[in-house]
């Protein structure tokens, strides 16, 4: 085939994808951009103007955003660890037990496949006033709990429902990890009469540490991203309590029509998950390119 | 070989782990347990055992199942989301897939620039352009109709990429020879490059079906009127409904879950790959 038909036939071939990529991922992406530095409303759109980086003063000054932001913290800050360690000893567990193994890999990632709104309208059951939860805890002596009703416990309960799904995703993550490890290395520490600890400290846990960075990474992005869950069970509330970042973009633009305003909070949104993404691929590229100095200079 | 102490602990591990998923799991027993009761045996049942416990098969066992069927327009929003989703597997695996192909194997201007472009973009949050898609859909008055949900979903960067890597992997040789039988190059990939595929395929045909049928955000936006409602939304809109019981809400979510887990049980080596492989390649 020569030059000039093979690049027309990749284009043919490329072209579909291109016109789609350019009109709902980069078109979009340049008028986020450009809409976060105007006053874009789109029931009056004639009177936009350019505003400069007034949005971006106006949107830290408002209290509402600045809650949004630290609700979406607090719930990152509840489900990392959680979901983190939570993955990792399941994993550890279930890659050690001989029986029922198969069981147990399926037992924990069902929730992972259940749609956001199926849990969420599942864990509104089990947190009503009178439900199962509340029934269980009363015959351990414990009083009712209002649960998502209350602005304390709503974030709480909503981060908690969301390890619970979570966390069977990142243990199938951390088990295929598990199974690269060389088995040699144990057999060598065995020789050495390494106890079990020694053996986690000194191998597994070197051994994972790229994939800890990259589930760490991912899980926190995860939890910036939070949205249906306190949309379908709180609409954000008790007062305010459970509002999140993405909740509040989606509520300017799509219900205020503020889009300028939305924009402007969308690229904040963006810039904080696409740092998380660059830090995890410097760690983890980190850890390869030492792993190839190290071959190199052994050899 | 495992020492008798090792086999006491491996035991032990066992029923650690083995009381660990009925705790895990007791959300879920609740739920198809109780999906089967009426109200007022939910509530009676609530304080004990026979809480996890479905009702012996009998008279009225499916009343729950049956109400809402009959009574609302569940069925048909489970039928629009699986209509949804076939078009948009069909039209991913093509779109994407021709994409992949010409990035993998056809020389053409700027190649390898596209290849990074589409990396790049997989790190960018589909949430923050949500807001301009909606605005796009609305501007071009294709809101309330199946064109507007489903053709800002159709391109995936990610997608993209991983058939890329898949066709990099295809001998070059065969399509040479194909070439030499006057084989168009469409029919080519038709019938020789995505039938060599079959695991690819199958990988991004289940997490389309997933993540259409799991997607609550963008359909929610898209449609209003109740013709057109997705399983998701249009379970949302019933179990918010106050007419609904506690019986109705637990049995509509559990049909809105047994596709999944059809899938998944057909599809959980694709599905476990697909998610091992998400770590193993950055990590």
């Amino acid at each position: 085939m020569n030059k000039r038909s093979s690049s027309l036939l990749g284009m043919a071939f490329f072209g579909p994808a291109l016109v789609l990529l350019t009109i709902f991922l980069f078109v979009p992406m340049v008028l986020t951009l450009a809409f976060s530095f105007t006053d874009y409303f789109a029931l009056n759109p004639d009177l936009t103007h350019f505003t400069g980086l007034e949005n971006y003063i106006k949107i830290f000054k408002d209290d509402l955003f600045v809650q949004s932001f630290v609700n979406t913290v607090c719930f990152v800050l509840i489900i990392l660890p959680c979901q983190g360690i939570g993955a990792l000893c399941l994993a550890l567990l279930i890659n050690k037990v001989t029986h029922c193994k198969k069981y147990f890999k399926v037992a924990f990632f069902i929730p992972v496949v259940m749609s956001l709104a199926v849990v969420s309208t599942l864990w509104m059951q089990i947190y009503s006033p009178e439900g199962i939860l509340n029934t269980l805890l009363g015959n351990l002596g414990i009083p009712a709990q209002p649960f998502i009703h209350s602005a304390r416990q709503a974030l709480p309960s909503i981060a908690v429902m969301s390890v619970w799904q979570g966390v069977g995703y990142q243990m199938i993550i951390f088990l295929g990890g598990l199974q690269a490890i060389n088995p040699g290395l144990y057999e060598a520490a065995e020789m050495d009469h390494a106890s079990e600890w020694q053996k986690f400290k000194d191998i597994t846990l070197p051994e994972l540490k790229p994939l800890c960075v990259f589930v760490f990474i991912t899980v926190t992005i995860g939890a910036f991203r939070m949205i249906v869950q306190p949309m379908v069970m709180t609409g954000g509330g008790p007062s305010h309590s459970t509002y999140t970042m993405v909740y509040n973009i989606y509520e300017t633009g799509t219900v205020n029509w503020e889009i300028g305003l939305a924009s402007t909070m969308a690229i904040v949104f963006a810039i904080f998950v696409m740092v998380l993404t660059v830090i995890q691929s410097i760690l983890t590229r980190d850890k390869e390119e030492k792993d190839v100095n190290k071959k190199t200079k052994g050899n | 070989m495992l020492t008798k102490k090792q086999r006491g602990i491996n035991w032990v591990l066992t029923i650690i782990l083995l009381v660990l998923s009925l705790f895990f799991l007791f959300p879920v027993v609740w739920m198809i347990a109780n999906s089967f009761k009426a109200d007022a045996a939910i509530t009676a049942d609530m304080n004990g055992l026979a809480a996890f416990i479905p009702p012996v098969p009998g008279k009225g066992f499916f009343d729950n199942y049956i109400s809402i069927l009959t009574n609302t327009n569940f069925l048909r929003y489970m039928i629009n989301t699986l209509f949804y989703a076939a078009i948009l597997i069909v039209c991913g695996v093509v779109v994407n897939g021709l994409a992949g192909y010409a990035l993998a194997k056809i020389k053409f201007p700027f190649r390898e620039r596209w290849v990074l472009l589409i990396l790049l973009l997989q790190i960018v949050p589909m949430e923050t352009i949500l807001t301009i898609h909606f605005l796009m859909i609305a501007k071009v008055g294709l809101l309330n109709t199946v064109v507007g949900y489903i053709l800002p979903m159709i391109v995936n960067p990610f997608n993209i990429f991983l058939f890329r890597q898949v066709f990099l992997n295809l001998p070059d040789d065969v399509y040479e020879a194909a070439q030499l039988d006057f084989c168009s190059p469409l029919k080519y990939f038709f019938t020789m490059v995505l039938p060599m595929s079959k695991t690819v395929v199958a990988t991004v045909s289940v997490f389309t079906f997933l993540n259409v049928w799991n997607d609550y955000l963008w359909p929610s936006l898209v449609f209003t009127s109740s013709n057109l409602l997705t399983a998701q939304i249009g379970l949302n809109s019933i179990t918010s409904n106050d007419n609904t019981t506690m019986g109705q809400t637990l049995a509509v979510i559990t049909m809105v879950t047994i596709p999944v887990i059809i899938i998944y049980s057909l599809f959980s080596k694709q599905i476990v790959e697909g998610v091992t492989s998400t770590g193993s390649k950055e990590g």
